[in-house]
């Protein structure tokens, strides 16, 4: 179906999150013509620089130039006044990060996970066989539709591999960044003359694995600098549960010293402590986050990690296991009816409440 | 892939492939799903021998050579290019790939593929008419702005009646492919300075006739690109003849004046560097001359005002500095009945309305939709005067819900035109 560049076309239901810094939303909208529910990204272009500008093109270019079932496509894009509007199809689970967030502090489920991950090495096989390195893999980018696929997005940091066989390393430092430090492969952050490559985007790849296991990313509490010369140093990141929670416990007690008062952390740890991951999953994560770069498999060799062999065994039911998570749909979505200017003010005010983030329940 | 790896088709054999292939789908018959397959397979084909791929290195020079001259001698490119809207999603994008590969290929100084699409200009022309379709519109566009960077090819785009279509492509609602088109614009109108400059000085009256459309479009993004373009073509010193034609005309000099006082800070400042060379001409016609001293006092109160909290901008600020000089010194030329008629249209502008005192149609459209943003506005008003007074000047709502701003600084800071 053809979604036609014309803001009469939509109805805003809600206002989903903030994007791009904080300087673009989120809103939940239904095109009139079918009904189905679209997200739109909405950006103001009076507040950008340049190369802000820049990078919001060249993520719409990517997200039209390349199509693959578990990367975030563009159906079209219009501006109208200052503002630019990017339309996608609506993600119902919305953003791993947001799941965590609302529903599981302590992390995903490892089914879930492995099969989350699957979806996102195969949109990793398909954007580095199409010469790209997609550079900004987290649990932000991770985008889950309502049927349970997951989706890559952020393409706008994505950089050309180079043609040139004899040097295929890159060595462009991703512009505006600084959020996505912790989950960057140490090459990439050295900045050294060796360079990167697409194994960069595999590091990633086990860093969010750990996000989405643990509820927080590795290195989230430590300094930027300290995490880049631990990261250089081969510190990896873990999976936290049963075997290896006393690596952490330092840090827990610390962290206990200065909430002592606060009974859900403590009952977090205590769940996080008494869980164990599988084998295949520790090993998973040792394999992507290897400092050797050439010891680091490509997402090709990866899928037939025994970490997804589970998957085919079990019959998943994906919707239980994300429960208390409900997805958007477009029988629980009410049409708010008013126009954007209006809901955009709404969220200018209540911007710090995280009253729009919430779940619908109906 | 090893699935074509085991292929030892030569570069003969799979162009001919291709080209039956492409032969079928554009009949159009029954097999056509067949003839899109084989096109793709064999698009893929000759892409790996070009670039390689995981499992094998890129064809030697010799192999390339037979790839691009079994392409001239077929007609491929050109039968790719009409085609290229029935060929898959991942088939186009080869195209434009292997397109780009051939067209870079060199002997020694020559480019044999220029060489061969000088001969063969509808390449271009159909190219280019691919902006007209969504689907291939982006692709055709990394293929023009490829062949953009030769001047021969750009000479002939330029030259071309089709040229003018890009004036229609830069504002076409999809963001994305209206941005496309502006970059391949841009492109064509600066990387070649002396063919740029022909052009637009035997062309002048027909540019900036359709020019002065992409200033007023209703499109912010448009208005906002094709104002910073001006800029950059005028104070090319290839285009001086241009720039000297462009400043003569009072028209111009008041659509920048009325769009430095636009709500947009980032328009208002592309129009500050159009509207600095009017000042700065040191021969300034005299409707020029009149326009500038009929607004004498208020230019330099709004310029006092103007962005002031770009101080780190130097060498803005330095421009701004000097521009305020050049105005204060203006000398009316003698013998002059322009007072008179500035006092008169001062007079009329107070009691009219926004839209019948600014002529042009940007502004008026501007301020339209300016009452949308009044709320914001008016809660920044006094945190800076600078911005705010050329906000409430588009909008005669602003001014309403106001009465401080449009008692100080409005006022004074109206530019009254004839």
């Amino acid at each position: 179906m053809v979604y036609e560049a014309n803001p009469k076309c939509y109805i805003t239901c809600s206002v989903l999150n903030n994007c791009f810094f904080d300087k673009g939303k989120v809103l939940l909208a239904k095109y009139k013509k079918s009904g189905s529910l679209v997200a739109i990204k909405h950006f103001n272009l009076e507040d950008f620089t340049q190369d802000q500008y820049d990078m919001i093109i060249d993520e719409i270019v990517f997200m039209r130039q390349l199509k693959h079932p578990n990367i975030l496509p563009c159906l079209t894009s219009y501006v109208l006044n200052v503002d630019l509007f990017v339309i996608s199809p609506l993600m119902g689970y919305t953003s791993c990060h947001d799941l965590i967030a609302t529903h599981f502090q302590d992390g995903l489920s490892e089914v879930l996970i492995s099969i989350f991950l699957r979806d996102i090495l195969r949109a990793l096989q398909y954007i580095h066989s199409k010469g790209f390195i997609h550079r900004a893999i987290k649990a932000r980018h991770i985008l889950v539709s309502t049927d349970g696929r997951a989706c890559l997005s952020g393409l706008r940091y994505m950089y050309p591999i180079s043609k040139c066989k004899m040097n295929d390393k890159v060595y462009n430092f991703p512009l505006n960044a600084s959020h996505n430090l912790n989950w960057l492969s140490p090459e990439l952050l050295e900045q050294n003359s060796d360079g990167y490559n697409e194994k960069s985007d595999i590091y990633s790849v086990g860093v969010t694995a750990c996000e989405l296991a643990n509820g927080i990313v590795p290195f989230a509490e430590t300094s930027t600098t300290l995490m880049l010369t631990e990261k250089v140093r081969g510190v990896v990141p873990q999976l936290i549960d049963c075997t290896t929670w006393y690596l952490y416990e330092d840090g827990q007690s610390q962290k206990e010293e200065l909430t002592s008062s606060n009974e859900t952390i403590e009952n977090g740890n205590q769940k996080t402590i008494s869980r164990r991951f599988s084998d295949s999953f520790h090993r998973f994560v040792a394999l992507c986050s290897n400092r050797n770069v050439s010891m680091r498999p490509l997402p090709k060799q990866l899928l037939n990690h025994s970490f997804f062999k589970s998957i085919r065994r079990l019959n998943v039911n994906l919707s239980e296991l994300l429960l208390p998570a409900v997805p958007f749909t477009e029988t629980n979505t009410a049409e708010l009816r008013e126009d954007l200017a209006t809901i955009d003010n709404v969220f200018h005010n209540f911007n710090n409440m995280s009253v729009f983030t919430e779940e619908w329940d109906f | 892939m090893p699935l074509f790896g085991k292929s030892q088709k030569s570069p003969a054999e799979v162009v001919k492939a291709l080209k039956d292939a492409l032969t079928a789908l554009e009949r159009g018959d029954k097999k056509s799903d067949k003839a899109q397959e084989d096109v793709s397979k064999n698009l893929l084909l000759i892409k790996n021998m070009l670039y390689g791929n995981s499992d094998s290195e890129p064809q030697t020079d010799i192999v390339v050579a037979q790839v691009a001259q079994e392409f001239y001698n077929s007609n491929l490119l050109y039968s790719l290019i009409c085609n290229l809207n029935k060929i898959d999603f991942e088939g186009k994008k080869d195209v434009a790939q292997v397109f780009n590969n051939i067209l870079r290929r060199q002997i020694g100084t020559r480019s044999p593929t220029v060489e061969y699409i000088c001969t063969k200009p509808e390449i271009l022309f159909t190219l280019m008419g691919g902006y007209e379709l969504q689907e291939i519109a982006l692709n055709c566009g990394s293929m023009l702005r490829e062949c953009a960077r030769y001047e021969a090819l750009a000479k002939i785009m330029l030259n071309s009646e089709d040229f003018f279509n890009f004036f229609r492509y830069v504002e076409v609602s999809t963001f994305d492919i209206a941005s496309d088109a502006f970059s391949t614009f841009k492109e064509l109108l600066t990387r070649h300075k002396i063919i740029c400059s022909e052009f637009l000085e035997q062309n002048y009256e027909k540019v900036f006739q359709h020019y002065q459309r992409l200033l007023n479009s209703e499109n912010y993004v448009t208005r906002r690109q094709s104002l910073k373009l001006l800029g950059e073509l005028l104070l090319d010193r290839h285009n001086f003849t241009v720039m000297t034609r462009y400043i003569s005309n009072p028209d111009n000099l008041k659509l920048m004046m009325n769009m430095l006082k636009e709500k947009s800070r980032n328009i208002q400042f592309e129009a500050f560097h159009v509207f600095k060379v009017f000042v700065a001409n040191p021969n300034k016609p005299k409707p020029i001359l009149d326009i500038l001293l009929r607004n004498q006092e208020k230019l330099v109160d709004f310029l006092s005002r103007f962005h002031t909290d770009r101080s780190e901008d130097e060498q803005f600020n330095d421009e701004k500095a000097y521009l305020i000089k050049q105005i204060k010194e203006l000398k009316p030329i003698p013998s002059s009945s322009s007072t008179m008629g500035a006092s008169s249209s001062a007079t009329s502008s107070h009691s009219s309305t926004t839209t019948t005192y600014f002529g042009s149609n940007a502004v008026s459209k501007t301020s339209g939709s300016a009452s949308v943003v009044v709320s914001s506005n008016t809660s920044t008003t006094l945190a800076d005067s600078s911005i705010d007074a050329s906000n409430s000047i588009t909008s005669s709502s602003v001014n309403v819900t106001n009465n401080v701003m449009s008692d100080s600084s409005v006022t004074s800071t109206r530019n009254t035109f004839s």
